[in-house]
């Protein structure tokens, strides 16, 4: 599992047709140092996560459970909560977005 | 499995049904990054059936070991991984400095300490 920020959709007509009505969005790992992560991740959404949330992405059974269709789906990573806060050691918060995040107050 | 450091804690409202009743930490792996600027790892998001704290080393499984660990059993479930130990200590010949396992109650203090802080700074504006 690991925690991203939505940064897109993707829409594809010709797909697997378990895919059929699922929605996806594309999402960029959360890092711990602040660095934009040079990865992103595609997952199915099935909570309604918008551009800018912070969610939590859940890979292989998990996110198939997720996505609620029985197990013979073509899809691996799911998006299974959406983030309300976020505490680190150092005392910073993340916010739901980008915008409610708070650094550490030294 | 890894070996890894709670650096976090996660809360969400809007997630699925399962997901509800778990505690969700945020760990850190421990691994030897070769260049001390490079990035650091995404951290990885794991359900916690043990209570461990922020600042502890703890073991990660993923999968069934996960599933079986939190719950007794495996199954559907909207997660893949757990803490399934907490370490009490370690002993890795030539281990880096940033293994170094930390007193978790001060830690807990200071964050304590600053949570106070930061309470009163708010009554006072």
């Amino acid at each position: 599992m690991l925690i991203g920020t939505v940064i897109g959709n993707v829409w594809a007509t010709k797909k697997d047709p378990t895919l059929t009505g699922l929605r996806f969005l594309v999402i960029r790992p959360f890092t711990t140092d602040g660095k934009i992560s040079a990865e992103s991740i595609v997952a199915v959404d099935p909570l309604g996560a918008g551009i800018g949330e912070r969610v939590l992405v859940v890979f292989g059974r998990a996110a198939r459970h997720c996505i609620g269709r029985s197990h013979d789906i073509g899809f691996q990573a799911a998006v299974s909560a959406i983030i309300d806060k976020m505490e680190l050691e150092d005392g910073s918060t993340i916010g739901p977005t980008a915008r409610e995040d708070q650094p550490a107050k030294r | 499995m890894f070996l890894g450091r709670v650096v976090g804690e996660v809360w969400a409202t809007r997630k699925v049904e399962d997901l509800r009743s778990l505690r969700l930490l945020v760990v850190e792996a421990l691994d030897e990054r070769r260049d001390p600027a490079a990035a650091k790892v995404t951290p990885v998001v794991c359900a916690d059936p043990l209570g461990a704290d922020i600042g502890e080393h703890v073991v990660v499984a993923f999968g069934k070991a996960a599933r079986v660990a939190t719950l007794g059993m495996d199954g559907d479930f909207a997660f893949e991984a757990a803490i399934v130990g907490i370490v009490d200590d370690f002993d890795v010949p030539d281990a880096p400095a940033s293994w170094k396992m930390q007193d978790v109650e001060s830690l807990k203090a200071a964050r304590a300490q600053r949570k106070l802080g930061d309470s009163g700074k708010s009554a006072g504006a």
